[in-house]
């Protein structure tokens, strides 16, 4: 119903647009990422990564999670830019 | 730092500590309204973003009045919750006054553990028949239990407990049974904390 009702209520935006908005959404999955950051913590916890690694990855998604964050906040406000 | 960062209501005698507290501050204290109690320190925003060092802190407190005088009952809030001034405060302790009396209610002599059950890499593990296995053991010697999220497939139980203080021990004793039973699987064992599992108090919308 997503694209039904985007087109609905935004009738000048193209099935193009609303595919690459769920494409965008998909990629920048906040909820795996915290998801992973947290296994990331529980490994570390049982001993199985070192702190060394736990560190290092708990930055990256840290990052990733950011990014994604503010992916979403422009894709909710439609300032992302879409070239074709 | 004029507004006040709140950690949790109590019904019992007031408190006020030095202690390392979010935001940099050094002082908690409680704000009170008709015998609820607002733990809270200064701070100088309302919308607190969350550090490592801010949300350990906020749990620290938490603990340290838990401690008091051989266990004290708050009811804890989720890290972020700060107010505008006493009066806006002391305006949702008005407002929730029922939910917080319920609240205080349940959890009352209560503390919370956790528990996580991870597999080994690539093993098998019949999740059914471990849950039974577990819940067989424990439910019976907790008050309360609730799910968690499954956050990795390696995970094949996670569990939060709220347990009467009096009952720790047998608790401690029945966990510990069931890792020597289960030696293939590794168990994580954490607490205990302040019961946020077991409380829904709402009152950011309200600030």
């Amino acid at each position: 119903m997503f694209i039904l009702d985007d087109l609905l209520i935004r009738p000048f935006v193209g099935i193009v647009d609303t595919l690459h908005t769920m494409a965008l959404s998909e990629m920048y999955d906040i909820e795996a990422l915290e998801a992973e950051l947290k296994e990331n913590q529980l490994l570390y916890e049982l001993g199985e990564r070192s702190e060394e690694e736990y560190r290092q990855r708990k930055d990256e998604l840290e990052e990733e999670i950011e990014i994604a964050r503010d992916v979403h906040e422009r894709l909710a406000s439609g300032r992302v830019e879409v070239k074709r | 730092m004029t507004h006040r960062y709140v950690y949790g209501v109590m019904n019992d005698d007031p408190v006020e500590f030095e202690t390392d507290a979010v935001g940099d501050a050094d002082r908690v204290y409680t704000v009170s309204h008709r015998r609820l109690n607002a733990v809270v320190s200064d701070i100088d925003t309302t919308d607190p973003e969350e550090t490592d060092e801010d949300a350990q802190r906020h749990d620290d407190v938490l603990r340290e009045i838990m401690d008091r005088d051989g266990g004290r009952t708050i009811v804890p809030m989720q890290f972020g919750m700060a107010f505008e001034n006493d009066r806006a405060l002391k305006n949702v302790l008005r407002g929730a006054r029922p939910a917080f009396r319920r609240a205080i209610n349940d959890i009352e002599g209560r503390e919370e553990l956790g528990l996580k059950i991870v597999r080994e890499e690539d093993a098998e593990v019949d999740t059914d028949a471990l849950e039974e296995a577990i819940a067989d053991e424990l439910e019976s010697i907790a008050a309360q239990s609730v799910p968690n999220d499954l956050f990795s497939d390696r995970l094949v139980l996670n569990r939060s407990y709220l347990v009467d203080r009096d009952e720790r021990e047998r608790f401690d004793e029945a966990v510990s049974v069931l890792e020597d039973e289960y030696d293939d699987l590794m168990f994580r064992y954490t607490g205990p904390f302040a019961p946020y599992s077991f409380v829904d108090v709402r009152i950011g919308a309200q600030q």
